[in-house]
């Protein structure tokens, strides 16, 4: 019998660090039954929250790898990737945004919207996520959920709306006002799992009354029918009143806000229950793939299980079971025994085992369906693969991946670190598009290369762990490119002969700025000057030249090489020669060409109290920093900055001391801009006496 | 065109505001039109006219996003001039600096104390100011007065406004200021309305104190770009 996909929700919690979402995911795991017991993030159990499976979670009190899991709410089938909150992990959650059809964006009650909030706010917009906001932490003191929903409109700019009003707050926030169906609710027994339903209490009357009104007239902008309904007058159908909620959710025009308190156990039955009521299932929203025959035309996933199979692989993860991929199903169905293929290797793959992933348990399951997110066994693929069946050549549409900001080597302490390091960075790399490894060949050292300090960290973690690969780490280097700013032409011939057979090859062309992307060769040779067979040659050539740049041995970027002339020996000439020749070229060329330096640039938005201001803009200042601009919130100022990222390192030390702990600052990667000329000099002299001592 | 030709041939130019500045004179102007006119449009305009000539300016922006404001200051540089530097933009971008309030968090006091805070901590000297989304109808005389003073106090030589009037007001000034700006409109060196006009869009200059053109003349802005049009 066919799935009814309209009772599946695929969601993300995504939110700032520390807003509480590990331990609603655990809150919402219990009372779907899917565990029995509770155990809190850093709680004194040992056991730690079930979505943290990794160790170095548990010990850290973060959420590094988002873990997908599987709950039943009344009769809806939940699917819960729970994302991390820091931004150094931000592919992690944009890897969940894209193979989830809503989310709740967990806010806490005190810190409102932090600048974390803001950044996974964007990514959301960028998917077109409907989602909804719990604002979490209603017990805390100074809890404000009003300020915080004023808050989604103002800096996210959301249609926010409080969903319920809190009865008491901070130490004596003891339920719920439930501004739809007007009663108040409680959160008894041990767990708060018994909900008591009663009138709302009488000096609450008539605010809730007035706030039921607004919301009405509000949500009737979504719904003729609830508009028409008010007009009347009179009784108005909650069922209207829900779905005008849904309409707005799902166009992204409104954002229902629901509060409560995980910790406390109040307010997430009635979470789960507009999860299930607001969110898109899977044929609510549009997803689309691209037709690889057709010239990479997007066409929507039809989420019939009639059709070929389309599925993406979202994540992969190397645990104690071997290697799972997760993967969500766009179209057609997937069955134990099947044979799919990859998209990208064309390569065939079996599928022996089928699991729904409750963190780090499983279920084994026969066969899944469009909507459905389970993970597979043993199936060797890149995170990002598509999977299709013979006769459909598609590939979901390319994620946003960012390019690294951070670098640094590491060493082996033993022969058999060497070997499970390996191991670990395959794994590794092939798990997370934004961390990246190479050996340099001058040094012989391996380097590695991600987002932050801390994702580095945290990977260097785990080959200790994990894999038992013992590393010393070098000093985190900022990952610097090289660019050319003016075109400049080459001839070049390598010739050789010095005994046995000699080496030819001769190339002309130039060298000139590319104004997107790495690298592109372009060949207008005409009249066969070079053999075609040793055109790919002099394209190897100069992208073995892009791997070092000569100013400060960055990596080269944006160049296009084009050859149009050259010259060839019957007997000399050879792909080596043509290689060798190439990389004269080019490397003649590229003195010519104006190279530079660049160097990431970092957006950084510092929060605080206002008192701080002129301290944090002059840290800012002194880090070459440019300031953009200043968000006025009254007691707090938000300071926003471009920065390199070079001046960053160690900062939140900086930051703590000049603020006393309580500015706090997150940032992402903006732009390359080229480095300013004493910097460059700076630059190439470290490099020149690195070579020396080399 | 470069930026040197972008600064002779700005149209902007024959409002001569910047010049008193630079002579030392202290001036406000005002722009104004309904809601939705592109009153932003033609602030930015005139901030990046005194950005490319030197100097600095604190763009105070009520009710508005740091990325929306900006998302504007880079779309018209793009119109204004085709080819700039990448070096060149991020030399204007550093005379520039935007603070945003919210329209229930800001007052004149609060403005008054982070610019004397920027100011005097060394952060930031801004020669012009912007202020976009003032609020004139709960503000009156004595604040500008007090605004005024303080101008002269920090060493700031321009502000201009913005701000919204009425169809349903009627009220003018003897110039033909309109509401919620004309009983002070003495204040100001310089009023420029905004007003559609069929197919176009007319920036008529009420008061120019320093013009070389004559009050009353009207300039034409392109209503894709919202660019003062040559005459």
């Amino acid at each position: 019998m066919a799935r009814d996909l309209s009772k599946v929700r695929n969601i993300g919690i995504s939110a700032h660090i520390d807003s509480g979402k590990t331990t609603l995911t655990e809150r919402i795991l219990f009372y779907t039954n899917r565990i029995h017991a509770i155990h809190e993030v850093r709680g004194k159990d040992g056991v730690g929250a079930k979505m943290d499976s990794m160790e170095l979670e548990k010990e850290r009190g973060i959420t590094i790898q988002s873990a997908a899991t599987y709950a039943s709410w009344k009769d809806i089938d939940i699917n819960i990737i729970d994302t991390p909150g820091h931004v150094d992990f931000t592919i992690e959650v944009e890897r969940a945004l894209r193979v989830l059809d809503g989310a709740i964006l967990v806010l806490c009650s005190v810190g409102g919207v932090q600048s974390q909030s803001i950044t996974v706010n964007r990514q959301m917009s960028r998917y077109r996520v409907p989602r909804i906001a719990f604002v979490n932490k209603c017990d805390r003191t100074g809890a404000n959920p009003e300020r915080v929903a004023g808050q989604l409109r103002d800096k996210l700019d959301l249609n926010a709306r409080l969903m319920q009003l809190p009865i008491g707050l901070e130490a004596d926030f003891s339920g719920i006002v439930d501004l739809i169906t007007m009663k108040a609710l409680y959160f008894e027994g041990k767990s708060g799992e018994q909900i008591r339903e009663a009138e709302i209490p009488a000096e609450m009357q008539a605010e809730a009354q007035e706030r039921h009104q607004e919301l009405l007239e509000e949500l009737s902008m979504y719904s003729e029918e609830l508009m028409e309904a008010l007009l009347e007058g009179g009784e108005v159908d909650t069922q209207l009143v829900y779905d005008a909620v849904r309409k707005g959710t799902l166009s992204l025009e409104f954002t229902p806000v629901f509060i409560g308190s995980a910790y406390k156990n109040k307010g997430i039955q009635p979470l789960l229950d507009a999860v299930a009521a607001y969110l898109p299932c899977p044929t609510d929203v549009q997803n689309f793939a691209l037709d690889l025959r057709n010239n990479e035309q997007e066409f929507t996933v039809t989420n019939s299980p009639d059709d070929p199979l389309i599925m993406l692989a979202f994540k992969l993860e190397d645990g104690r079971y071997g290697q799972l991929t997760y993967v969500r199903t766009y179209q057609g169905n997937l069955n134990k025994g099947d044979t799919v293929y990859n998209s990208r290797t064309g390569k065939k793959v079996k599928i022996g085992r089928l699991v729904r992933m409750h963190a780090d348990e499983m279920e084994e399951i026969d066969g899944c369906g469009p909507g459905d997110i389970v993970a597979l066994f043993g199936v060797d693929c890149a995170s990002g693969d598509t999977f299709t069946v013979e006769g459909i050549e598609a590939s979901m549409s390319s994620m946003h991946i960012p390019e690294p900001v951070i670098s640094l080597a590491i060493i082996p302490v033993d022969n058999k670190a060497q070997t499970n390091m390996s191991k670990a960075l395959n794994r590794f790399t092939k798990e997370d598009p934004t961390f990246r490894t190479f050996v340099d060949h001058e040094t012989g050292e391996t380097i590695i290369s991600g987002m932050g300090e801390l994702h580095l960290d945290v990977y260097i973690e785990r080959m200790k762990r994990e894999y038992k690969a013992e590393v010393t780490a070098g000093a985190p280097q900022v990952a610097y490119r090289e660019t050319i700013t003016a075109r400049a032409d080459f001839d070049y011939t390598h010739k050789k002969q010095t005994g046995g057979s000699g080496q030819y090859g001769r190339v002309a062309g130039y060298l000139e700025p590319l104004e997107e992307g790495d690298y592109e060769f372009v060949d207008s040779i005409v009249g066969g000057t070079i053999p075609r067979e040793y055109i790919p040659s002099c394209d190897k050539g100069f992208q073995k030249s892009m791997e070092k740049g000569i100013l400060c041995g960055a990596a080269i970027t944006g160049v296009r090489a084009v050859i149009n002339d050259g010259a060839s020996h019957s007997v000399d000439s050879s792909d080596v020669a043509f290689q060798l020749a190439a990389i004269g070229a080019f490397k003649d060329a590229y003195r010519k060409a104006q190279p530079v330096i660049m160097e990431p640039i970092m957006k950084v938005a510092v929060e605080g109290p206002t008192e701080f201001q002129g301290a944090v803009m002059g840290s800012l200042n002194q880090r070459r920093g440019m300031i953009i601009g200043t968000v006025e919130e009254g007691n707090y100022t938000v300071v926003e900055a471009e920065v390199p990222l070079s001046e960053m390192f160690g900062y939140s030390t900086v930051l703590r001391s000049l603020t006393q702990g309580k500015a706090e600052f997150t940032m992402e990667f903006a732009t390359f801009k080229q480095v300013p000329k004493s910097v460059g000099e700076e630059l190439i002299k470290k490099y020149e006496q690195e070579k020396k001592n080399n | 065109m470069d930026r040197e030709d972008l600064i002779t041939s700005n149209p902007l130019r024959v409002l001569g505001l910047d010049n008193k500045a630079e002579e030392g004179r202290q001036s406000l102007g005002l722009v104004m039109a309904r809601a939705g006119l592109g009153k932003t449009a033609i602030l930015v305009q005139i901030a990046l006219d005194s950005m490319l000539r030197g100097n600095r300016v604190l763009h105070v922006s009520i009710g508005e996003s740091i990325e929306k404001t900006r998302d504007r200051y880079d779309e018209i540089l793009s119109l204004m001039v085709e080819r700039l530097s990448d070096e060149a933009r991020t030399e204007v971008a550093r005379r520039r600096m935007i603070m945003t309030f919210k329209e229930n968090v800001f007052s004149r006091p609060m403005l008054e104390e982070r610019l004397k805070d920027l100011i005097q901590q060394e952060i930031f000297q801004p020669d012009c100011l912007i202020i976009d989304g003032y609020d004139f109808d709960g503000n009156g005389r004595q604040a500008m007065e007090d605004l005024k003073v303080l101008m002269a106090d920090l060493g700031i030589a321009v502000i201009w406004f913005s701000a919204v009037c009425h169809r349903e007001d009627e009220r003018v000034s003897a110039d033909g200021v309109p509401a919620p700006c004309h009983a002070i409109d003495d204040l100001f060196e310089v009023v420029l309305v905004i007003k559609p006009h069929g197919d176009h869009i007319h920036l008529d200059i009420l008061k120019c104190a320093y013009c070389q053109v004559e009050p009353g003349t009207t300039l034409t802005l392109d209503p894709s770009t919202m660019l003062i049009k040559k005459a």
